[in-house]
């Protein structure tokens, strides 16, 4: 249940100011939203500022988590990846990332923090993933965890543009029917 | 009108982050006034959040819970020391954004402290730096009356080129839109800000770029990317900045 995860009462706490959660909550989720940051943004220093802002986020919108809605980590993790990829949109990274990106696809690697998520759901999409043709998996992966625009999408799957949206709003129709099934 | 499909579409694409950026944007307005839309973006990012389980943690520089307390103490004694900072918390933010991307925006977008009028005090505001050093200009706006007033501080006269101020606000559209170019005593109509009104003016960002003379030729920013620090206007706190 949601209401048990420490980092809803950690939640809870901070929209009541309380310093000390949200020092606990820092310490229990940082390196996770780091690691989001960082996968999009590719740089360290430019990731932390962006980890910094988003933890003021956090402090200032806490009174806006509703629990029944969001998970805690799935709200933590959008206010980080939201501003990341405002980020950069607006200073976007070279392109020598791509690459890189690339070897991340295949990488599953559940780590500790995976505990404080909902294996079940990480099961269930893995599954529905799989049902999707690579490419358009990868394209999806690609998009949410390392930033890529369409025009990106495009170039490096050697695909129009409108091709990319159509392919990707297919995947997410496919995903979202399997998920909610 | 959109379509329930093409809105959940809109939703999921913002969400995975392909929309072009004037889209995206307009959607993060959009979901203030949508709460359809809203829970659209919030079904999504549950849907796809198990994808964040193939990302390892980083661990962050030792210092920073430390910078992350100081700018939150920084907020706080803002709020505390005047009774209203006007969504200074949100300009706060926006302000970092910017600074992570001044040399796009080609302007300092500066997070404005808009504070209520007090007996004693002017109703004082933004502050506009210059790389580390002292502040550049100060803005001061008089919400009751929307007199605005600019102060310079240490910026000097800007030769062949001139200042223009702007206003930033999701209500005015995506881009910032022209206040007035200073003049060469770095006045600027102090009735510039009438035709807008006071909650948009609380929670706008301000930004003072470096044009050509005369002015922006684009209508858009196009000087030197320049930084913006905030400081709280009250007693005793100089010394602390963001």
């Amino acid at each position: 249940m949601a209401s048990d995860h420490p980092v809803t009462g950690w939640l809870h706490a901070v929209a009541e100011k309380d310093r000390t959660a949200f020092a606990e909550l820092y310490q229990a989720t940082a390196p996770k939203l780091l690691g989001v940051i960082l996968r999009i943004l590719k740089d360290r220093a430019r990731a932390e500022d962006i980890l910094q802002e988003s933890f003021i986020k956090v402090w200032q919108r806490a009174a806006l988590f509703d629990e029944t809605r969001s998970s805690p980590i799935t709200w933590l993790v959008s206010i980080a990846r939201n501003s990341a990829i405002d980020a950069l949109r607006k200073q976007p990274v070279e392109r020598e990332g791509q690459e890189s990106d690339i070897d991340e696809i295949p990488s599953r690697s559940p780590n500790v923090i995976d505990r404080i998520d909902d294996l079940q759901a990480q099961a269930r999409l893995n599954r529905c993933f799989e049902e999707l043709d690579k490419d358009r998996a990868d394209m999806v992966r690609l998009a949410y965890l390392n930033g890529w625009t369409r025009d990106a999408l495009a170039d490096y799957f050697e695909q129009p543009v409108n091709t990319v949206k159509t392919w990707l709003h297919r995947a997410l129709k496919q995903l979202k029917r399997c998920l909610d099934s | 009108m959109i379509e329930r499909d093409d809105l959940d579409m809109l939703a999921a694409e913002f969400v995975l982050g392909t929309l072009p950026i004037e889209d995206r944007q307009r959607v993060q307005r959009l979901r203030t006034t949508h709460p359809e839309l809203d829970a659209q973006i919030l079904q999504w990012e549950s849907r796809l959040s198990a994808l964040n389980d193939e990302i390892e943690p980083v661990d962050p520089a030792p210092g920073l819970f430390a910078r992350i307390e100081r700018s939150i103490d920084q907020l706080e004694q803002a709020s505390s020391q005047h009774n209203e900072v006007v969504r200074l918390r949100q300009q706060v933010s926006r302000w970092r954004l910017s600074t992570a991307a001044t040399s796009i925006a080609a302007m300092l977008l500066i997070a404005v402290m808009m504070l209520e009028p007090t007996p004693t005090k002017s109703p004082y505001v933004a502050v506009f730096q210059h790389n580390d050093e002292q502040p550049a200009f100060l803005l001061t706006v008089d919400l009751a009356r929307k007199q605005l007033n600019i102060q310079p501080v240490t910026a000097r006269p800007a030769g062949n080129q001139s200042y223009q101020l702007w206003i930033k606000d999701d209500e005015l559209g995506p881009t910032p839109r022209s206040v007035g170019v200073l003049n060469e005593h770095f006045e600027v109509d102090p009735a510039a800000l009438t035709n807008y009104d006071a909650e948009l003016l609380r929670r706008a960002t301000f930004g003072i770029s470096l044009e050509p003379r005369g002015g922006s030729p684009t209508g858009q920013p196009t000087g030197p990317a320049l930084h913006g620090f905030l400081y709280p206007t009250g007693e005793g706190a100089d010394t602390n900045r963001l």
